[in-house]
């Protein structure tokens, strides 16, 4: 056995403060010069955005029974609720079925408009107060898909989520034109929040202060890019911009951890999924099983409703250390993405299913986002039957020919989305 | 790459002029009010998303010590807009079915006698509409079922009501009982005078390969009866 006198072995903690600073440095520079995870928050706000349209063009039939004034949860009650909670919604400014229409149609345009990207600095606002007005409307018409889709809403809005697969990123793409159209937005949504603020419609402090401020940072935001595109006022703003974005970023990340841990260690505490029944249950309640015959044949099974139960519990625990390594993220993906695809088809659950699948997608590796968008590029390119420009010469070619990746994925891909 | 170009436009610059993009900015180039402007943001960015987290967090932890001592600060903070629940089918799975079931007395309107109904079956129409349909809406499968778990959880053992909310649910299982009767049972809700609701709820049997014992006789839960009032008639906002 040799002995190692201590002088021997170097310190672990030598260079530890120039490394802490170096790292520091360098995580500044990160979070300061860019936007981080563009695809990743972009398919966040395509997913969400299509949630909750797909959503309210199902619901349509059913709109006024959801949310208007005549709904069995009715305006006069909701007003009472409202009164105690305090939570924010538009419908309580008037009880007319006319505002209650103008409301539900201008959440599907808003909808529609963060779906592609379009003015998603006013399209995300508008959605945000799109779901916030229906669903505190009427609270007990919601189940836990309606609850994410109400905290991402506002996530959303401070993200910088129409970077790529977007027509703000295509409009920014065409340089040297001039956009007359912003002025006209902001003049009107100026107006309208001043409206709704003279009228005392717009009481809560918090809200007023909050979308006030929001239109004094973009009417500020215009005036630099417009009158001192290069200066460095606008340098700092765009900073503060990616420093918001990347902030919210990472509370998006971390409310999806604390979804699947909150969810994951709850169960561990419940006798049925220790014993490993717990998934057979839920394939037992009317208002769960569309398929009955579907569910029946798997709840026969106790190999498999054990399987179930334990691997739910296994990947909702797992799922927060998982992140450490980015295989093992990769993998609980797919196995998360998996059940919530059977969730929706077994439980009828489809736009809760939806809403998580689109959560989890702020973990989806670069790669693969950058491949969906080609493909997806590729099928839109083949629908529209569009055809990649060919050699005058050339033979046309048997199968479109690779579609040139869209010049916003030449960005360099973040590498945290990548990394552990 | 400093970007210190200030140009004196008095109108809208040319875009295609240099633009410093702020990927290639260097921080210390910048002035030092727009370093302080940066530092401070982040301090206060990080700040501000720590505590969010923490928030959230000690929300839908379960009551532990620091809740005891901030609860208020916290569920002031989370309530209304950031409030959440993720115990999903947790700590165990729902594991019974509760069904809503309703009975009107009627009016005829011929001789002005009153005759009671059947019980009949809201949530049966809920199921009907659920089953074999790839989207369930919202109005069968969260409306009856949530007023219902709302009416339970706001009033006491003995049926009395918790404050508003236990008023605000007595009104709306009504309400939404009348617009079923109304609309999907086809009764003339002008000849109900009054209706009753109960529950009906029974255990899920056991697993086939398990050896537990489950009673799953269906159990009944009554409301008193309740006095339609005009207003509460689906369209009846004019009724008042």
């Amino acid at each position: 056995m040799t002995t190692t006198t201590p002088h021997d072995v170097p310190s672990p903690f030598a260079g530890l403060g120039k490394k802490f600073d170096a790292a520091l440095g360098r995580g500044i520079g990160h979070i300061t010069r860019r936007a981080l995870g563009p695809h990743q928050t972009a398919i966040v706000r395509i997913g969400f955005a299509a949630t909750w349209l797909v959503f309210l063009l199902r619901e349509w039939p059913h709109r006024a029974e959801l949310y208007g004034p005549d709904s069995p949860w009715s305006w006069e009650m909701a007003q009472r609720l409202l009164a105690d909670n305090g939570a924010f919604t538009v419908l309580m400014w008037s009880d007319s079925t006319l505002w209650f229409e103008l409301v539900y149609h201008v959440a599907i345009l808003a909808s529609v408009g963060l779906l592609l990207g379009w003015r998603t600095r006013l399209t995300s606002v508008l959605f945000m107060l799109g779901v916030l007005s229906l669903q505190n409307r009427s609270i007990f018409m919601g189940d836990g898909g309606d609850n994410v889709i109400h905290l991402m809403a506002m996530y959303l809005v401070l993200t910088r989520c129409a970077q790529v697969w977007s027509l703000d990123a295509r409009r920014r793409a065409r340089p040297g034109r001039t956009d007359r159209a912003d002025i006209v937005i902001w003049s009107l949504t100026g107006a309208a929040l001043l409206a709704a603020l003279i009228s005392g419609n717009l009481t809560s402090p918090v809200w007023s202060l909050f979308l006030a401020g929001l239109w004094l940072v973009y009417a500020g935001w215009w005036v630099l890019e417009r009158y001192a595109p290069a200066g460095e006022p606008r340098t700092v703003a765009d900073i503060l911009g990616n420093l918001i974005h990347n902030a919210t970023l990472l509370v998006i990340m971390f409310q999806v951890c604390l979804i699947y841990a909150t969810a994951g260690w709850y169960k561990i505490q419940g006798s049925r999924w220790q014993d490993g029944t717990a998934v057979y249950y839920p394939m037992q309640l009317d208002y769960f099983t569309p398929w009955p015959a579907l569910t029946d044949a798997l709840s026969n099974s106790g190999l498999v409703v054990m399987a179930l139960s334990y691997g739910t519990v296994f990947v909702q625990v797992a799922f927060l250390f998982a992140l450490l390594n980015r295989r093992a993220k990769n993998v609980l993906l797919v196995l998360m993405i998996g059940e919530h695809i059977g969730i929706a088809v077994l439980m009828g659950l489809p736009f809760f299913s939806l809403a998580m699948i689109a959560m989890d997608a702020v973990f989806l590796p670069t790669a693969f986002l950058l491949w969906l968008g080609s493909r997806t590029v590729r099928v839109r390119d083949r629908l529209l039957r569009r055809r990649p420009p060919a050699p005058a010469d050339a033979p046309p070619a048997p199968a479109p020919a690779a579609v040139p990746i869209p010049p916003q994925s030449e960005r360099t891909a973040p590498a945290w989305a990548d990394r552990p | 790459m400093v970007p210190t170009d200030h140009d004196d436009h008095s109108g809208p610059a040319d875009r295609a002029d240099a633009v410093v993009p702020t990927e290639s900015v260097r921080l210390s180039s910048l002035s030092l009010p727009a370093r302080l402007v940066v530092a401070l943001s982040i301090g206060g960015l990080a700040v501000f998303a720590a505590w969010h987290a923490l928030a959230a967090f000690l929300f839908v932890a379960p009551s532990n010590t620091i809740m005891k001592d901030h609860g208020p600060a916290i569920r002031g903070y989370i309530y209304p807009e950031f409030e959440q629940n993720w115990k999903l089918f947790a700590p165990n799975p729902l594991q019974r079915n509760v069904a809503v079931e309703v009975r009107a007395e009627i009016t005829d309107p011929a001789d002005g006698s009153t005759e009671i109904t059947e019980w009949l079956d809201l949530t049966a129409i809920d199921i009907a509409n659920i089953r074999h349909h790839p989207l369930p809406s919202h109005t069968a499968q969260n409306e009856l079922r949530r007023a219902w778990d709302f009416y339970v959880s706001s009033h006491d053992e003995d049926g009395a009501p918790r404050g508003l909310r236990g008023e605000l649910s007595e009104q709306y299982v009504t309400r939404i009982a009348l617009l079923r009767l109304g609309e999907d049972l086809g009764y003339d809700l002008d000849t109900v005078n009054r209706i009753q609701l109960r529950s009906a709820t029974t255990r899920v049997p056991a697993p086939s390969w398990s050896e537990e014992n489950i009673d799953t006789t269906t159990g009944y839960d009554e409301l008193e009866w309740r006095t339609v009032d005009a207003a509460d008639l689906p369209g009846g906002r004019n009724n008042r």
